[in-house]
């Protein structure tokens, strides 16, 4: 039986309960990286091109990990979801550019790239097609699949709500699901912010399809889904939270434009932009995020 | 105190915020070195048996001599600096500060920090910038002011990365730009790119008070006050707002349980580190000792992995 790796980065933070449930349901076998580790990222640096950004490097570093330790490695090619609705190119080049890093690596993979309704579910029978499976129990892996994720979507809606709630300081982590959810990237900063006497609350916790919709109160030509999706929760969270913190990692370019318009068009409440790379120390990250939280401690006090 | 990546400050103030000594020296990649100059220099200017109640440290260094000299306040520079501004200029309405490898913008209104920024963690356009570019000109970081303010046609150098600014000033020597010329443009960028940076989308209104080290280096002033068009107020003890900010925080965090002994800066410390190998993170734990005492230690991402190697 062949075991398949599924990378813990980029697309797994989005849609790792749906993969992980779907493999299960169809008997295969699957191993997913461990969370982000210093070793994970020098691997990751030794794979890439200098140029790249951290989270792909991060990406390297996971498929490098998983390499010798299963058959093949599940890498999707994530292009669209509507027709103006795109993934960052560097998810539409995954496949590409694993198998020219990894050049034995065997590979199995998905396209979501017509933008067409159903064309999730359509990509999903095809891949349960390449694993010799009946295609009604493929349909039935992924009806179960998908009801799995929007369970866990939903707690973690409902808890984002809760969260609101809280007296202590509530900051937006304002970022993509790949940085926000990597332990080593937005888990750093959610820590910091926790131990600081503040509630990080996360832009992935608003429902997608309206946060796509509402992003046009802040810009109305952006099409990164990511971007989009985290545009519209920060307008839908602007009046519930004390201040917003946009994480990005070092190079991302749909984050340096989407950034820029919150940057200029959320006025409303305090906004602080981080930018995290390959650094180790933490001291120039503690200082802004204890400053940050300086300052709305002051601004409650007064009123 | 305010022990910054390049230089050292410390302040002494009595019940009534006078300063009573106050001293500022070179941190030379040695926080507790500096710290033990600076203690025996501010010692020096006390009268004997005075009390120290309480301490505050800020800068990059202040969790390390926090640790060191027993702290009742440990807190970030944005913080400390308007505390320490808002003391000594309860008016002012913005604070630009450049220091060693930090910059940062705090816009204060009804004397509370309403906005602020800082640069990301690149230290292009900050002291430590000004100081490399000294040196390839030949000059001391002191002498660049008196010489920019000579230049009548500066040169223009972009200053938004260090290297592409070091490639723009050497070609502008190679082409013959006197050397004023090349400090004048070098200062003016500094300002420039500060105001394009971290100064983006803030609205700069005076009072202006400008600090940290660069603020000494009056070509840089005279930048600010060309590109804002009105007065930029500096202030003599413009270096120390930092330690006075930080003085201040502490007086508000209580007193030390004994008085503070100026010759514990005298015990030997010292730091190790030690990777943490309970996980592939390998986080670098430093140690810090007093006397073979650990007083604290950091660097760790989880709470694993601290007590190890301690002694």
């Amino acid at each position: 039986m062949t075991t398949i790796g599924i990378p813990r980065a980029l697309g797994y933070h989005r849609y790792g309960t749906l993969w992980e449930t779907f493999f299960d349901e169809l008997d295969i076998p699957f191993l997913v990286s461990p969370e982000t580790n210093q070793a994970i990222q020098s691997q990751g640096v030794r794979h890439t091109v200098d140029e790249s950004c951290l989270p792909l490097k991060l990406y390297m570093g996971h498929a490098a990990h998983l390499l010798d330790k299963c058959d093949a490695l599940f890498v999707p090619r994530l292009e669209r979801l509507g027709p103006r609705d795109e993934f960052c190119v560097r998810f539409w080049g995954l496949p590409d550019t694993v198998s020219a890093t990894f050049q034995k690596a065997q590979l199995l993979t998905y396209e979501l790239n017509s933008g067409l309704p159903g064309t999730h579910e359509r990509a999903f029978l095809k891949l349960g097609r390449t694993l010799g499976k009946h295609p009604i129990t493929t349909a039935r892996a992924y009806a179960r699949a998908q009801a799995r994720q929007r369970e866990v979507d939903f707690h973690r809606f409902s808890y984002a709500r809760a969260e609101l709630q809280a007296t202590a300081p509530r900051i937006l982590l304002a970022a993509n699901p790949y940085i926000t959810y990597d332990p080593y990237l937005g888990g750093t900063v959610a820590r910091l912010i926790a131990h600081l006497g503040g509630v990080p609350i996360f832009t992935d916790a608003w429902n997608r399809t309206q946060c796509r919709a509402q992003a046009r109160e802040i810009s109305t030509d952006l099409y990164w889904t990511l971007n989009r999706e985290m545009m519209g929760a920060v307008h839908q969270a602007r009046s519930q939270v004390d201040g917003i913190l946009l994480l990005t990692a070092f190079p991302c370019g749909s984050d340096c434009l989407a950034n820029e318009l919150i940057l200029r068009r959320v006025n409303d409440v305090p906004v602080i932009q981080i930018l995290l790379d390959e650094h180790q120390s933490h001291e120039g990250l503690t200082t802004r995020i204890e400053s940050f939280m300086d300052m709305l401690e002051g601004r409650r006090r007064i009123g | 105190m305010d022990i910054g990546s390049i230089s050292t400050k410390g302040v002494v103030l009595d019940e009534t915020n006078h300063v009573l000594a106050d001293h500022y020296l070179l941190t030379q990649g040695d926080p507790i070195g500096a710290t033990r100059r600076l203690l025996r220099e501010l010692q020096a200017q006390l009268p004997a048996h005075t009390h120290i109640h309480a301490i505050g440290t800020t800068g990059s260094a202040r969790r390390l001599v926090g640790a060191m000299l027993g702290a009742t306040a440990i807190k970030n520079e944005i913080t400390a600096h308007a505390v320490g501004t808002l003391s000594r200029h309860p008016d002012v309405r913005t604070i630009l500060e450049i220091g060693g490898q930090d910059s940062k913008i705090i816009l204060i209104r009804g004397g509370i920090v309403a906005d602020y920024a800082m640069n990301t963690l690149c230290a292009a356009g900050t002291g430590a910038f000004l100081s490399a570019q000294a040196g390839r000109l030949g000059l001391t970081v002191e002498e660049m002011g008196p010489v920019a303010l000579t230049s009548t046609t500066p040169a223009r150098i972009a200053a938004r990365c260090t290297v592409f600014a070091e490639s723009d000033l050497i070609h502008k020597a190679q082409g013959g730009h006197r050397l004023e010329d090349l400090v004048a443009g070098l200062v003016s960028a500094v300002a420039e790119n500060y105001l394009a940076n971290v100064g983006k989308g803030k609205a700069i209104t005076p009072p202006i008070v400008f600090q940290g080290g660069v603020s000494r280096n009056q070509g840089v002033v005279a930048a600010f006050e060309h590109e804002l068009g009105c007065e930029i107020l500096t202030d003599p003890a413009g270096h120390l707002m930092g330690a006075i900010g930080a003085a201040h925080l502490a007086t508000d965090s209580g007193r030390l349980d004994t008085p503070f002994q100026f010759d514990l800066a005298e015990d030997a410390y010292q730091t190790h580190t030690n990777p943490c190998t309970l996980c592939p993170n390998h986080c670098e734990i430093v140690y810090f000792y007093r006397e073979n005492i650990c007083l604290d230690h950091w660097g760790n991402r989880c709470n694993r992995g601290g007590a190890e190697g301690r002694n």
